[in-house]
């Protein structure tokens, strides 16, 4: 009985310890994400009529970027209510 | 030492005959040369009075030559990027990859880039097995942009560089937070994140034919004694001066074509000049290209080349 009251402590201790990481790095996540889109943006602007390098090099660079791709894709859908996105991020109901 | 000589100007005024009447001289010094015609309108073939392709073919002792096929180098550039998408991403997203492929063929600054990576093949490939390579370049619009391009490109992928180091500095900070977080699954070293490692490469052959065009090359402007072709001439050296490319001689090509009074504009003057006069009975066999008399501009090329 202790023994397993003592590993229900330790689940708990691990579930509270991992939601304290994922609250401190929820900013950063956030960020990261912003730079990964904004350099995918910048990869593929050309075809959107944003500025870009010459398309050669974001030939070169695509087939090693589908995560920001995927990103960029994901960050497109949540584009129509981003002040939402911002207040959920923030935890401001 | 230049291994290198470049030779532009404006359409029509000689570009070709001149390289090639340089390359055959200096050939027959006793030099392995290699000359290439850059020029999507190869004509280097019609001046040598022989058959060339896109690998060099021997003209007689100590000259070779060479027509870059721009189509074959665009092809296969697309086909190497459209293999490796192919190889990394899911089936879903290649399924139109041919239709875009096609369009991209077309895409503005294609043919420049294929222009820059078939220089790189020369000078990184072929170039080792000769003493001096010389190149004929496509008319000034063509050879300006494909000479600012490591320049403007380096400055694009400098800038990008700046932006996936911060990317992977946040994936590092959060990877070592949160162990358990997706971004750990990403790459987050420089050694492992293929994006940077390609960036880093790219940037190395851009630097590498930024050295070649402002340290390692002789470029000589080819001008006629005409308003038109010395304006036009300013225009590549100003150019070519903010590009931080230095200009090496200029050639007066056609000299006495007409009786019109015609002076060498002051911009110009200051740079060493070579006067090859127009030839009346025209240039019929490959001997009438040494006789134009390309020996003090390959004088002025060796000299100058010691410097370096």
């Amino acid at each position: 009985m202790p023994a397993q009251f003592g590993h229900m402590l330790k689940t708990a201790l691990k579930i509270f310890t991992q939601i304290n990481r994922e609250k401190a790095t929820g900013m950063l996540d956030f960020e990261l994400k912003e730079l990964e889109n904004i350099f995918a943006l910048l990869i593929l602007g050309g075809f959107a009529g944003l500025p870009s390098p010459p398309s050669p090099i974001a030939m070169e660079l695509m087939p090693y970027m589908e995560r920001e791709l995927t990103i960029l894709l994901s960050r497109t859908d949540l584009s129509q209510d981003p002040l939402g996105v911002l207040m959920g991020m923030l935890e401001i109901d | 030492m230049h291994h290198t000589a470049f030779f532009l100007g404006k359409g029509g005024v000689g570009k070709t005959t001149l390289s090639s009447a340089f390359a055959l001289a200096l050939a027959r010094t006793g030099k392995k040369v290699l000359i290439a015609s850059l020029d999507p309108a190869h004509n280097l073939g019609d001046a040598l009075k022989t058959t060339l392709s896109g690998e060099p073919r021997i003209v007689e002792p100590n000259l070779e030559a060479l027509e870059v096929d721009l189509a074959q180098w665009v092809d296969k550039y697309l086909d190497e990027s459209r293999a490796q998408l192919k190889a990394t991403y899911s089936y879903n997203l290649t399924l139109n990859l041919d239709s875009f492929f096609s369009i991209l063929k077309y895409s503005p600054g294609t043919e420049e880039y294929a222009m820059l990576w078939a220089i790189e093949d020369i000078h990184c490939r072929l170039a080792p097995a000769y003493d001096f390579v010389v190149f004929d370049t496509p008319p000034t619009a063509l050879s300006l942009r494909f000479l600012s391009l490591p320049a403007i490109s380096g400055l694009w992928v400098a800038e990008l560089t700046k932006l996936r180091e911060k990317i992977l500095q946040r994936r590092q900070t959060i990877t070592r937070l949160n162990p358990e977080s997706p971004v750990a699954a990403s790459c987050v070293d420089k050694s492992d994140d293929k994006v940077y490692g390609k960036l880093g490469s790219i940037r190395a052959r851009l630097s590498m034919l930024d050295a070649l065009f402002s340290k390692q090359s002789f470029l000589s402007v080819i001008v006629n004694p005409d308003e038109l072709s010395v304006r036009e001439a300013l225009r590549i050296k100003e150019e070519l001066t903010r590009l931080g490319i230095p200009l090496s001689a200029v050639c007066v090509n056609k000299q006495g074509v007409s009786d019109a009074a015609w002076e060498q504009t002051p911009e110009l003057k200051n740079l060493p000049q070579f006067i090859y006069n127009f030839s009346r009975d025209g240039i019929t066999t490959r001997d009438d290209l040494t006789a134009i008399g390309a020996e003090p501009l390959i004088r002025y090329f060796l000299e100058e080349g010691k410097k370096k």
